[in-house]
């Protein structure tokens, strides 16, 4: 596991000072080196508007990681509390509570993330509101089952006994022993939602122009790819990377605190 | 089984609904309407037009009207591609979405299961390590960064197959986008597949029938597979979802003309009617393939039917 925890903090180093480091600036043209191959000036050569290809890489890596840690925060929040609820209260609300989640499971997500796209126009906040806002329902269900385990454990129990409130028992017994878990699928939500961005940005709904994310740059290296490939290989193998890196270590994390 | 059906059934109604309820209010209560042009309209044309389309009702009677006329599959007109109904639109792309879809669900049901079917025969050896890793590989390879890899190596590079187009359906033109999209499901039908045998196979009953002398083949088919297919069949609701949702990037991608594409180009172009169909069609697909998945489940593991 050294390797895809080293690859995925190069890239996050690469991404957080990377665009610094660069003469050029993601959106700057240059007019004299319009599709540019690699060269000393331009590292990864300029797209088909001569703007450097390292810089905007860099500068779509570092959007896209922002949009899916916002959103995996979003949806670690919406289903860590949800699931907390249901589980704590039991009985009917439980049932209710996670009939409600059966059914959303059931509904074709990417689409109604679209749809929200197309009524209330498209932005980043909405993006990784609308991704946050899909992606809780395993964290729920997980959450859920780790805080009717806990329930029954003596410790609990004790507090319980001792008098302590229902808030308190929950922020101060309940929540610190889900922790691990949650943060363990925290890390398998990550590719999902950097997936669904990319999937939007692909397509033209996400992220929008002049702002860039690795899946505009691939949507990009793709129209240009007779030409250059490396304008597709280079975004779309930083993509899948980080992709593989984020869902072994996810696992990893699983296996350890899920067992 | 047949109490499961309905039991399902049950729950698959209300969420049906709840998908048409939810995009119809969304639709209504969007910013700017469908006469909300760049001149603004006489207002007598603008109340004719609104009175004619219904929409000067109250918003039940919109809603009970609209759910009538999807009821007989009428999604409304397009406001984009003038001249069509959205019902046209689907009716033209459907076709071409269902076949794809169909194609690489095969695909990838025969290659995930035959791969994960090798991998489990020898648990820990290096074909199981192999596939594995190139399983975990395939689920993240999202379609969009394979599709034009693909595209740039058998298409361009080697010139063996079409760039892109539909040509009338023709075999040469659907390899590459079946193949793009079945590659994902691949990987997790391949995981699932592998997990399931390898649990199965060190169960009790199975150990008994290879001690009563079974040939490990016939252990293997007769009294192995059919449990080790249930997380596969679970799966199978998720799978067509993916494969739904793939084929609006591969349609996009290889410039097919099937209902994916009229999505995204409605999404774009803010054709509410189209993208309501579009979601509302999409979403009945999902429900009735996890129904469906509900009831192989039934059929592979006795003790759900209940």
């Amino acid at each position: 596991m050294r390797l895809p925890l080293a690859l995925l903090l190069l890239i996050l180093l690469a991404a957080l000072i990377g665009p610094a480091l660069l003469p050029w600036r993601f959106d700057v043209i240059d007019w004299d080196a319009v599709r540019a191959s690699p060269s000393s000036a331009h590292w990864l050569g300029t797209d088909s508007v001569g703007r450097d290809l390292l810089a905007r890489t860099l500068m779509g890596t570092r959007i896209t990681l922002s949009v899916a840690i916002a959103a995996a925060l979003v949806a670690m929040l919406i289903g860590t509390a949800w699931g907390a609820i249901a589980g704590w209260a039991g009985g009917r609300v439980d049932d209710l509570m996670m009939r409600i989640v059966d059914a959303l499971y059931a509904l074709p997500f990417m689409f109604v993330v679209i749809l929200l796209m197309v009524v209330f126009g498209r932005s980043i906040l909405l993006v990784f509101l609308g991704i946050g806002a899909v992606e809780w329902l395993t964290m729920a269900r997980v959450v859920r089952g780790q805080v009717i385990q806990l329930k029954a454990r003596p410790f609990i129990l004790a507090a319980e006994a001792g008098g302590s409130p229902p808030r308190a028992t929950i922020l101060h017994h309940v929540l610190p022993n889900i922790a691990g878990v949650a943060l363990a699928y925290l890390m398998l939500t990550l590719p999902q939602v950097v997936m669904v961005e990319s999937f939007l940005s692909f397509l033209g709904l996400g992220v929008q122009e002049p702002m860039t994310s690795l899946g505009i740059l691939v949507k990009d290296g793709a129209d240009d790819m007779d030409l250059m490939p490396h304008a597709l290989l280079v975004p779309g193998g930083v993509l899948v990377t980080l992709l593989l890196c984020l869902t072994l270590l996810g696992e990893r994390l699983r296996d350890r605190f899920a067992g | 089984m047949l109490t499961l059906f309905l039991r399902r059934l049950a729950t698959a109604i209300p969420t049906l609904f709840a998908v048409i309820l939810l995009s119809f209010l969304l639709m209504r209560f969007a910013p700017g309407g469908p006469f909300d042009g760049e001149r603004p309209l006489d207002p007598a044309t603008r109340e004719a037009l609104i009175a004619a389309y219904g929409m000067d009702q109250p918003l039940p009677v919109q809603f009970v009207r609209y759910l009538g006329n999807l009821a007989h599959g009428d999604f409304g007109p397009s406001l984009v591609y003038r001249d069509f109904i959205v019902t046209e639109l689907v009716a033209n792309g459907l076709p071409v979405s269902l076949t794809l879809g169909a194609l690489a669900l095969l695909l990838a049901l025969a290659l995930g299961a035959g791969s994960g079917l090798a991998a489990a025969l020898k648990p820990g050896g290096r074909a199981d390590r192999a596939i594995g890793l190139i399983a975990t590989l395939l689920t993240v390879l999202p379609s969009f960064v394979t599709a034009p890899a693909l595209v740039l190596l058998f298409a361009l590079g080697l010139g063996w197959l079409p760039v892109s187009g539909w040509g009338d359906g023709a075999a040469r033109h659907l390899v590459l986008p079946v193949i793009a999209l079945a590659l994902p499901a691949t990987g997790a039908i391949a995981k699932l597949t592998r997990a399931g045998l390898t649990e199965v196979l060190e169960q009790d009953h199975v150990r008994a029938a290879r001690a009563r002398g079974l040939s490990p083949w016939r252990t293997l088919t007769r009294h192995a597979l059919r449990p080790a297919l249930v997380p596969v069949a679970s799966y199978v609701g998720p799978t067509a979802a993916g494969l739904l949702t793939g084929a609006v990037v591969i349609e996009t991608i290889f410039a097919l003309p099937g209902l994916g594409r009229y999505f995204v180009q409605g999404a774009l172009n803010r054709d509410y009617p189209l993208v309501l169909g579009v979601v509302t069609l999409y979403a009945a697909l999902i429900i009735l393939f996890n129904l469906l998945a509900d009831l192989a489940y039934g059929w592979l593991d006795p003790r759900v039917r209940g």
